[in-house]
C-alpha cells in the first residue's frame, strides 16, 4: 500500500497548518554542499532527510541533506570527537541526555523561532517543551519524536501458562512469571533486558530505580546526589532476581541482542522499544502476533510503572556550523508538515511516537496496518506510556538535568548494574559505587549547575 | 628398537604431514566460513544444520556492495526510503582507503629510503642515534600518538580529511620503515657505487642507478609492511575523520555492525573484500618476507 | 633531478644533509612533537569539548590515575593478557616454525595459509570472531554442541573469564604467525653441519633441538619475545573491536583505559597521563631489547 501524496498534500491544506509557510521566508540560499544530518539507525531519520531535501530543492538548490546513522553505542563517541575536531553535523537527532548537556554547554543554538513557527501549542496532551531540552529559559531542542521501552509480553506463553494479565502485574508478579516460564519452558529465558556496560543497559536500569521511587540527583537540591539509597539497593536487588531469568549472554547484550533475543523467540518477556515489534513483523510473524507491549509492572509500594522516554529531539551545534539558517528552515518545513511527520511514523511503526496532537490524531497516521493488527500496543506505545514517562534527563519529570549526558558517556547505571551481576558486589555497596561516579561527576561540572 | 630416525624419517612425516592439515584447517577456518557466509543468500545463513558449501550460492551481498544499490526498509509492508545506508558507501570507503593507504606508504617509503642512504653512506653527529630513534618510536602504541596528532590536526583544520590519516599514518609507519631501511642499506656493499664514483658519475646517479635497484627488495618489504599498517588501522581513522563521505573502510564497516539489525551476509562479503587487497600484497610479500624479517622485523 | 643537480656539484656532505631534510622535517612534526604534546598534555586538564577551560594541572591527572581501581584493574588484565599471549604465541609459533622448517610437498601452501592471519585487518578479525562465537547462532558452539564436546553453549564473550580467553585467542590466531616467521628466518640459516655433528653423536630428534636448535633460536626468540610483550601490553584495537573492555570492564586494558578517558570521560589529560606511563614501561623493554639483542648484533652483522 501506498500513501497518496495528493491526499495528503489535501489534508494538511484543510487544516490550514502549512498556510503561513507555504512561501519561503526568506529568499532562496544560494549555498551549496552536503548538509551532515546525523540520526539514530533506523529509517527515521532518513525520511525526515528526505522531506529535508525536498525543502532544499525548492529553495536551496545547492544543498543535499545526508543522513548518517550513528549507532547508539557509538552516539557519544562519534560526538564528542566531531564537536572536537570542530566538524560537526549541521544538525542532529539525539536523546535527551545528550540534548541537554550540550545546551548546557552552550554548544547549541536556541531554537525559540523555530518552536514558534512549529507551534507551541501542537504538542500531545501530557508532554511539555522542556521535556526534550530547555534552559535558562530557552528552547533549544525541538522534538523529533518520543519513545518509550516497555515490558513486551508473548501472550502466547503466557496464556499458554495460564498466567495473569500483565497489566495487573506488579515486580512480585513480573519476577514469579520469569520463574515460571524459565521452569516450564526450559528452552525460552523468562526475560530479558541489557545488562551491557552500555547506553541500553543504562535506559532499561533508569526505569527500573525510577520505578522504586529512587534518583540519581535531587534536581531541586542543586543536583545533590541522591543515588546511595534503599531505592537503588532495591531496583539493583530486582534485577538481580530477573538476571537467574535470563539468557545467558545478557550482561553483555545492549540493544541489538535484545531485540534479537526477542524476535527469535529465545525470550518470553524483554524490556524494549517499538523496534522489536517492526523486527518481528518482517522476520517472525508468529512472534509478532503473540507479542504485546504492557507498561512496566507496577512498583509493590510506590505504584510507579516509570518507562524510560528517549523524548529525541533535534538539535543544531552552534559552533563551526555554517548551515545553521538553512538548516532552521529544513527543519520548520518538515515539521509543520503532516504527511511528512506521518511518513516519519510510519517508517518504524511502533518505535517513533508522534509528539504533535494534529498527528497524533490524524487519519492518515491511523492508515497503518499495525493499527488493525496491534491497536492496543501501538496505543500503550503512543499514548498510554506517557503518563509514567521519565528520563534520566528530567527524572520523574521533576526538572531538566544536565548532567546525565555525563552519566551515559561513563555507562555509571550499566557499570553499577554490572558490580552487582557479574562481580556479585551487594547492591547496597554497588549503590555506593555508583553514587561516588556521580558525585564526581557532578562535582565537575559544577559550571553547568550554578 | 627402531631408531629415532628411522622413525623420523617413515611415520614421522606423515604425522608432520596430518597435523600441518589440521593446523592449517583449524587456523584457516573464520576466514573459510565467512566466505562462505558471504555466499549465502539470507534464508541460508542461519539454516540447521549449518552448510560449509553454500547450497545456492549467490553473489547479491557483494553485489549490494559494489553496486551500492539503495535498499528499501520494510514498515508494515511499505517501502521506506531510508536515505543512504553504510552499504552505498562500501565503493567510496574503498577507494578512501586505498588513497590513504598508498599515499602514507609513499610518504614513509620516499622520506626512510633517503634518510636511510645518507646514515649508511656518510658521517655525521647523531647517525647512530637515528636509528634507535626509529626502533623506540615504532614501539610506541599508536592510542599515545593518536590524540596529539588529532588536536594537531584540528589547530591546521584537516580533521575529516584524509589527508589527516595519510599524515598521521606516517607517524606510525615511518619509524619502522626507517629502521628497516637502516639495516637494508647498511647491509649493501659499497664498493659498487665507490667503482661507479671513481668512474666519474655523480652521488644522484649513483643514488638513482646503483643504489636504488638494488635496494629494490627493502623498498618492497617496507612499503608492503607500511601498506598493511595502515590499511588495517582503525584508531586513527575513528578518531580523525567524521563524514560517511570521508571514512575508510576499518571505521565504515564497523558501521554494519551496531543498531538493532545485522545483516551478517553482507557483513562478511564486506570483511572478504577488504581482505583481498592485503592477501594480494601477501602474496607478494612472501618472496620478500625473509629479506624484510632478516633486516628487522616489522610492525605488529 | 640528477640532470638538473649535475650543473651546480653538490658536495657529498650537501647530499647526505639534503637527504636527511626530510626524514628529520617529519619525525620532528609526526614523531617527536606528538609525543613531547602527549607529556604537555600529561599535565594539563584538557576537555575536547571546551578546549578552552584548559588549565595546568600538575600532577593531579597521575594522581587520579594512581587513586583509579579501573587504572589498577586494567593493568592486572593487560599483564595477564600479555602473559597468556605471548607464551601461546611463542610455543605455536616455534612448534609451527619446526613444522613449516620440514621439506614436504606443498610446503608453501601451507606457509603461506599459516602465516596469512597476520595481514588480516583487526576489524575483520573481530567482527568473523563475533559472527563464528555468537553464543546462540555461532558455528562454533554449534559444532561442539553437535559433536558432543560440550553440553551447553559456551558464552564466549559474556563471562570476563571467557571473554579474556576470547581475546587471547583472537590474538594469539593473529600474532603467532610474526613468531612463525621470525624463528623460520632464523632457522633457515643454521648451519646444517651442525646437526650433522650431533647426529654424528648419536643424538635423536628430542636431543637435536634441545642442544642444536634451541641455542640457536635463543637471540631470535628473545628479541621476538620483548617485542611482542611490548606490542601486546599496549593494544588497543583487538580488545576495544571484539569486547569494547567488556563484559564490565574485565578485558580493559591501558590502551582502552586511556582511549575511555580521553573520549567518553572526557579527559584528554588523564588519557594522556595514562599514556606517559605506558611509554616509561616501553621505555624500560626497550632498554632491555637494547641490551640483550640490539647492540650485540651490530656487532656481529656490522
Amino acid at each position: 500500500m501506498t500513501i497518496k501524496r495528493r491526499e495528503f498534500l489535501a489534508g494538511t491544506a484543510a487544516t490550514g497548518l502549512l498556510g503561513a509557510f507555504a512561501a519561503p521566508s526568506l529568499a532562496q540560499s544560494t549555498k551549496s554542499g552536503t548538509v551532515r544530518v546525523w540520526g539514530e539507525p533506523g529509517p527515521y531519520g532518513g525520511v525526515a532527510v528526505a522531506a529535508m531535501n525536498e525543502w532544499a530543492q525548492k529553495n536551496a538548490p545547492g544543498l543535499k541533506f545526508e543522513i548518517e546513522t550513528i549507532p547508539w553505542d557509538g552516539v557519544y563517541v562519534k560526538l564528542m570527537t566531531d564537536l572536537a575536531a570542530r566538524r560537526p553535523p549541521a544538525l542532529i537527532s539525539v536523546e535527551s541526555p545528550l540534548a541537554m548537556q550540550l545546551m548546557a554547554e552552550e554548544l547549541l543554538v536556541p531554537l525559540d523561532d523555530v518552536a514558534d513557527k512549529v507551534g507551541r501549542d501542537r504538542l500531545v496532551p501530557g508532554l511539555k517543551w522542556d521535556f526534550w531540552g530547555a534552559w535558562k529559559g530557552k528552547q533549544y531542542v525541538i522534538p523529533a519524536h518520543h519513545q518509550p521501552h516497555l515490558l513486551l509480553v508473548r501472550t502466547d506463553i503466557t496464556r499458554e501458562l495460564g498466567l495473569t494479565d500483565p497489566d495487573t502485574w506488579t515486580w512480585i508478579d513480573l519476577a514469579n512469571v520469569a520463574r515460571t516460564i524459565s521452569q516450564k519452558k526450559p528452552e525460552v529465558a523468562g526475560i530479558c533486558m541489557a545488562l551491557g556496560r552500555n547506553l541500553c543497559t543504562d535506559y532499561h536500569f533508569a526505569a527500573l530505580l525510577h520505578q522504586a521511587g529512587g534518583r540519581m540527583f535531587a534536581q531541586e537540591n542543586k543536583f545533590e546526589v541522591t543515588f546511595d539509597s534503599a531505592e537503588t539497593a532495591e531496583a539493583l536487588e530486582f534485577v538481580r532476581e530477573l538476571h537467574q531469568f535470563m539468557p545467558k549472554g545478557a550482561v553483555e547484550y545492549s540493544f541489538l541482542q535484545v531485540v534479537d533475543a526477542h524476535v527469535t523467540g529465545r525470550t518470553a518477556m524483554s524490556f524494549y522499544w517499538g523496534r522489536t515489534l517492526g523486527r518481528a513483523a518482517e522476520e517472525a510473524k508468529p512472534v509478532f502476533e503473540a507479542t504485546e507491549a504492557f507498561n512496566h509492572a507496577r512498583h509493590p509500594k510506590t505504584g510507579r510503572r516509570s518507562n524510560w522516554n528517549d523524548f529525541q529531539g533535534w538539535i543544531i551545534p552552534a559552533q563551526n556550523n555554517p548551515y545553521i539558517d538553512e538548516v532552521k528552515q529544513a527543519l520548520t518545513y518538515q515539521q509543520t508538515s503532516k504527511e511528512w511527520l506521518v511518513k516519519y511514523c510510519h517508517s518504524l511503526m511502533p518505535n517513533v511516537a508522534p509528539v504533535y496532537k494534529d498527528v497524533a490524531d490524524s487519519a492518515e497516521l491511523k492508515n497503518h496496518p499495525f493499527y488493525s493488527s496491534k491497536s492496543k500496543t501501538v496505543d500503550t506505545y503512543f499514548k498510554a506510556s506517557l503518563e509514567h514517562s521519565s528520563s534520566t534527563a528530567n527524572e520523574m519529570l521533576k526538572g531538566v538535568n544536565p548532567l546525565a549526558g555525563f552519566v551515559h558517556g561513563r555507562s555509571v547505571l550499566a557499570q553499577t548494574v554490572q558490580k552487582v551481576v557479574i562481580d556479585k558486589m551487594a547492591p547496597r555497596d554497588a549503590a555506593k559505587w555508583g553514587a561516588r561516579e556521580l558525585d564526581t561527576i557532578r562535582k565537575e561540572n559544577m559550571r553547568l549547575i550554578g | 628398537m627402531m631408531s629415532w630416525d628411522f622413525l623420523w624419517r617413515h611415520t614421522g612425516r606423515a604425522v608432520i604431514f596430518v597435523t600441518l592439515c589440521g593446523l592449517t584447517f583449524v587456523v584457516c577456518f573464520p576466514l573459510v566460513w565467512a566466505l562462505s557466509t558471504s555466499l549465502k543468500p539470507k534464508t541460508e545463513i542461519f539454516a540447521t544444520p549449518p552448510t560449509l558449501i553454500p547450497k545456492a550460492p549467490t553473489f547479491e551481498n557483494y553485489a549490494a556492495l559494489v553496486t551500492g544499490r539503495q535498499q528499501y526498509f520494510q514498515s508494515g509492508g511499505q517501502q521506506v526510503d531510508t536515505g543512504a545506508t553504510p552499504a552505498q558507501f562500501f565503493t567510496r570507503w574503498f577507494l578512501n582507503s586505498l588513497v590513504v593507504t598508498l599515499g602514507s606508504t609513499l610518504i614513509s617509503i620516499v622520506v626512510s629510503t633517503l634518510a636511510a642512504y645518507s646514515l649508511t653512506r656518510f658521517r655525521y653527529w647523531g647517525r647512530t642515534f637515528v636509528p634507535y630513534f626509529s626502533l623506540l618510536g615504532y614501539m610506541v602504541p599508536s592510542i599515545i600518538f593518536v590524540f596529539p596528532l588529532f588536536l594537531m590536526m584540528v589547530r591546521l583544520e584537516l580533521t575529516d580529511t584524509l589527508l589527516s590519516l595519510v599524515l598521521g599514518y606516517v607517524s606510525i609507519t615511518l619509524p619502522f620503515c626507517m629502521w628497516l631501511m637502516w639495516a637494508f642499506m647498511r647491509s649493501i656493499p659499497i664498493e659498487i657505487e665507490e667503482a661507479a664514483l671513481v668512474d666519474g658519475a655523480t652521488r644522484m646517479q649513483v643514488f638513482r642507478d646503483v643504489v636504488l635497484p638494488t635496494a629494490l627488495p627493502g623498498i618492497i618489504a617496507a612499503a608492503i609492511f607500511a601498506m598493511i599498517v595502515s590499511w588495517n588501522d582503525y584508531l586513527f581513522g575513528r578518531v580523525f575523520l567524521n563524514s560517511l563521505d570521508n571514512l575508510t573502510l576499518t571505521v565504515g564497516v564497523m558501521l554494519f555492525f551496531e543498531g538493532t539489525h545485522v545483516d551478517w551476509g553482507l557483513l562478511m562479503a564486506a570483511c572478504v573484500l577488504m581482505t583481498v587487497p592485503m592477501a594480494f600484497l601477501f602474496m607478494g610479500l612472501q618472496r620478500h618476507l625473509v629479506a624484510g624479517f632478516g633486516a628487522g622485523a616489522v610492525k605488529g | 633531478m640528477a640532470r638538473r643537480l649535475r650543473g651546480f656539484t653538490l658536495s657529498d656532505q650537501a647530499v647526505g644533509v639534503l637527504f636527511m631534510v626530510p626524514f628529520v622535517l617529519t619525525a620532528l612534526f609526526f614523531m617527536v612533537y606528538p609525543i613531547v604534546e602527549a607529556v604537555r598534555m600529561a599535565f594539563f586538564s584538557y576537555n575536547p569539548l571546551r578546549p578552552d577551560l584548559s588549565a595546568f594541572v600538575g600532577l593531579s591527572n597521575f594522581s587520579y590515575i594512581f587513586d583509579d581501581q579501573l587504572f589498577w584493574t586494567s593493568f592486572w588484565q593487560a599483564t595477564v593478557w600479555t602473559s597468556f599471549s605471548i607464551v601461546f604465541q611463542t610455543l605455536f609459533g616455534v612448534a609451527i616454525a619446526l613444522l613449516l622448517h620440514q621439506a614436504l610437498p606443498g610446503i608453501a601452501i601451507f606457509r603461506g595459509l599459516l602465516l596469512f592471519p597476520y595481514i588480516v585487518p583487526t576489524v575483520v578479525i573481530a567482527l568473523i570472531w563475533r559472527w563464528i562465537f555468537n553464543p546462540e547462532i555461532g558455528i562454533v558452539n554449534y559444532a561442539l554442541l553437535a559433536g558432543g564436546v560440550i553440553s551447553e553453549r559456551i558464552y564466549w564473550l559474556s563471562t570476563p573469564e571467557m571473554a579474556m580467553a576470547s581475546t587471547i585467542m583472537l590474538n594469539v590466531w593473529k600474532y603467532t604467525p610474526f613468531v612463525v616467521i621470525c624463528v623460520l628466518a632464523r632457522l633457515q640459516s643454521v648451519p646444517l653441519e651442525l646437526y650433522d655433528a650431533a647426529k654424528v653423536d648419536g643424538a635423536g630428534v628430542v636431543r637435536r633441538f634441545i642442544d642444536v636448535t634451541l641455542p640457536q633460536l635463543r637471540e631470535v626468540l628473545i628479541v621476538v619475545v620483548v617485542f611482542r610483550t611490548i606490542w601486546t601490553f599496549n593494544k588497543f584495537e583487538e580488545i576495544y573491536l571484539l569486547t569494547k573492555g567488556g563484559p564490565g570492564t574485565s578485558t580493559f586494558n591501558l590502551a582502552v583505559y586511556a582511549f575511555e578517558q580521553s573520549i567518553a570521560n572526557l579527559k584528554l589529560g588523564v588519557g594522556a597521563a595514562t599514556g606517559v606511563i605506558m611509554m616509561i614501561m616501553l621505555s624500560i623493554g626497550s632498554v632491555i631489547y637494547l641490551r640483550s639483542a640490539g647492540f650485540a648484533r651490530e656487532e656481529t652483522h656490522g
